[in-house]
């Protein structure tokens, strides 16, 4: 009986309260928050104030200190809702304060990660250049050693709350000629007098997930103290990067879940009541054949994340497994809502059907953790290694 | 059946705890998520799906006792009797409730909402509580019958559906209004009371997620039939006064009947039908 699919009561209280949440705040402004292409910041401060973003951080920060598998419960849920905001809380939670978290001196942890879980200061994670995302090897952004700290000079792109951010943690290079070897990560704030240099780029209006802000940040020569160097050893950066690789693939995958499905059900209520030639088009076979299909890749799909996730919950080596089920999990999701779409006939093409919505969201999914020709390409090198 | 329900005059009266704050206790219910898939499986049996939630009333009450508590201090209990969920409890710990019972026995399975009030009663007329706070009716059966019934029970006095409510801590009073057919009516009632609470008494707070882990680790009190004095015949089938004859599925919705003549007589097709089929004008 080692084999045991099932949830707990208490996971089960869990996703029940999330979704309630979600339904109440977002829901009801799913469409405006798509349209308006702005932060919500009341919004924001609402859900702040649920206590949600310390969910994987320390209780004497704020935090809830939960496990792997209740953090990602609540990453399907609040996709489920709009998939910008749930990228915005994500950010915030995982990727933007990680780092600070498990390197930052306590000094810092007080001044940034704890009004961070309280949602007062936001932040964000830099990687992506205008030639480096999924390749980190080509990052050009240079970390410079002087006297008392480090000087930052480079660009980064497709920024995620980067607009907003009020502290960011970038991955610099001490030398581009060391590749991967040559990464560290690096905290720049905002707003600090001596941080003269940190400049907000271009803004980048998305295709979908709107809500969530994404943008340029230009660092000219900004000086930081040493104690803004994230991490233990110089040119670690990569290794340091791998520990949270394998939750931003599964969280990612779990988001393509969420959309995919609401997506699916209301293509479902469309099919069963839309009638050409006499009946509800969900009695066509062609049709019913594409729920067939998603309902048969969801459900694979959705085990192989979970799974995933027990694993990492359970410190068991899963990089393999959570570019599987990241990659199994989007695509997935496009077939969701390239076929919602289509059941949708001409009606998927103006935006008061929200299928329109999920199509153009769910593409923000293929890039993060890794795109998938990059993904592909190294798993089918190591299934094919002798 | 016929047990001396009716509690200790001196413990209902005792104006102690308002001393203190307020001891209330709320009735809550788990009932099917509106998401879920539910079917009649035969004429006597649902199948339905492992969707559960707060009866949407039972949350308004549990606020309300929460919003008295952070007023005049006490405390707040969450009460249900279910066999297997406890949901309902945990809904109301994440709130803000202070404990939660679960009154669970096989000799539940089947009773009605009679059965449900006698047991409530039962495990509530020895505790010192000043207010009963529960929903209107609860959103599967919609019956409204438990609140009203514990009360009864009890010998208390009880409004149904209030969409307001003050209480004067020191004249042992309560205030409340609820609705009547075209107007409200203020209505002043002496504690302890039940009150079955309505949309439009307040809007249930969202459990902040500190709480929410609180409730998932709360320790849940569990009371059995005996340890209430009740007995195999006051409850479950053995008790029954109202008796389910038939389940039916709601009617399937007709199709979609398209007009089309071009206009004006297209809105002449459409009146008629709507008088003459629809019956709605």
């Amino acid at each position: 009986m080692a084999l045991d699919f099932s949830f707990t009561e208490e996971q089960e209280f869990f996703r029940q309260t999330v979704r309630d949440a979600v339904n109440r705040l977002i829901m009801p402004r799913v469409k405006e928050l798509d349209e308006k292409e702005e932060f919500p910041w009341d919004l924001w401060k609402e859900f702040a104030g649920l206590g949600y973003l310390g969910l994987r951080h320390q209780e004497t920060y704020g935090g809830m200190e939960t496990d792997t598998i209740t953090q990602m419960i609540f990453y399907e849920e609040l996709a489920r809702g709009s998939c910008g905001f749930a990228m915005s809380a994500i950010m915030q939670i995982l990727m933007g304060t990680y780092f600070i978290a498990r390197f930052g001196n306590e000094e810092i942890k007080q001044r940034i990660l704890v009004p961070a879980i309280k949602g007062e200061k936001i932040g964000t994670i830099c990687f992506t250049e205008d030639q480096s995302g999924s390749d980190l090897g080509g990052t050009r952004t240079l970390a410079t050693k002087v006297d008392g700290g480090w000087r930052i000079n480079g660009r980064k792109q497709w920024i995620t709350n980067g607009p907003i951010a009020e502290f960011t943690t970038v991955m610099a290079t001490v030398d581009p000629k060391l590749g991967l070897k040559g990464l560290n990560f690096f905290l720049v704030e905002k707003k600090t007098a001596d941080r003269d240099g940190f400049v907000t780029g271009q803004r980048l209006h998305k295709l979908g997930s709107r809500c969530s802000v994404t943008g340029e940040l230009v660092y000219d020569n900004v000086f930081i103290p040493d104690e803004n160097f994230l991490g233990e050893e110089i040119g670690k950066g990569v290794q340091y990067a791998g520990e949270i690789l394998n939750e931003v693939r599964v969280m990612t995958g779990m988001n393509a879940l969420a959309i995919s499905k609401e997506a699916m059900e209301d293509a479902r209520q469309y099919a069963n009541n839309r009638v050409a030639f006499g009946n509800p088009i969900s009695k066509y076979q062609l049709i019913r054949e594409k729920f067939a299909k998603f309902w048969a890749w969801y459900e694979a799909s959705r085990t192989l994340l979970y799974k995933c996730a027990w694993m990492i919950q359970s410190n068991i080596p899963c990089t393999n497994e959570c570019m599987l089920a990241k990659y199994h999990a989007t695509e997935m999701c496009m077939y969701a809502v390239e076929e919602g779409m289509r059941i949708y006939g001409g009606n998927a093409f103006c935006s008061e059907y929200p299928v329109q919505r999920f199509w153009r969201d769910a593409k923000f999914l293929l890039y993060g953790g890794g795109t998938h020709e990059v993904l592909c390409d190294y798993l089918g090198r190591i299934y094919c290694k002798d | 059946m016929g047990l001396p329900l009716t509690p200790d005059a001196s413990l209902l009266t005792a104006s102690d705890s308002l001393e203190v704050g307020m001891e209330i206790y709320v009735l809550v219910k788990q009932v099917p998520d509106p998401e879920a898939i539910i079917k009649v499986k035969s004429d006597l049996e649902l199948e339905i799906e492992n969707k559960y939630f707060t009866s949407f009333f039972d949350e308004i009450a549990v606020e309300a006792g929460l919003k008295l508590k952070e007023k005049f201090g006490g405390k707040v209990t969450v009460l249900t009797l279910d066999n297997r969920r406890v949901d309902a409890l945990r809904r109301g710990i994440s709130m803000g409730a202070d404990e939660a019972v679960q009154i669970a026995d096989p000799a539940f399975e089947g009773s009605d909402q009679f059965a449900v009030a006698r047991t409530l009663a039962a495990y509530l007329k020895d505790k010192p509580f000043d207010l009963i706070l529960t929903g209107r009716q609860a959103m599967d059966d919609d019956a409204g019958i438990v609140g009203p019934g514990v009360a009864e029970c009890l010998g208390i006095p009880h409004v149904h559906s209030i969409i307001s409510l003050e209480v004067d801590v020191q004249g042992r009073e309560a205030k409340v209004t609820r609705e009547v057919e075209n107007g409200k009516e203020i209505l002043t009632c002496p504690l302890p009371a039940l009150f079955t609470c309505q949309k439009g008494l307040n809007s249930p707070r969202i459990p902040q997620v500190m709480n929410v882990m609180k409730a998932m680790k709360a320790q849940i009190k569990k009371v059995d039939l005996a340890s209430l004095g009740l007995g195999p015949a006051d409850v479950g089938s053995q008790a029954l006064r109202v008796k389910v004859q038939k389940y039916l599925p709601p009617p399937k919705r007709p199709p979609v009947k398209m007009i089309k003549e071009d206009f004006p007589e297209n809105v002449k097709t459409l009146v008629k039908l709507l008088r003459e089929e629809a019956k709605v004008i």
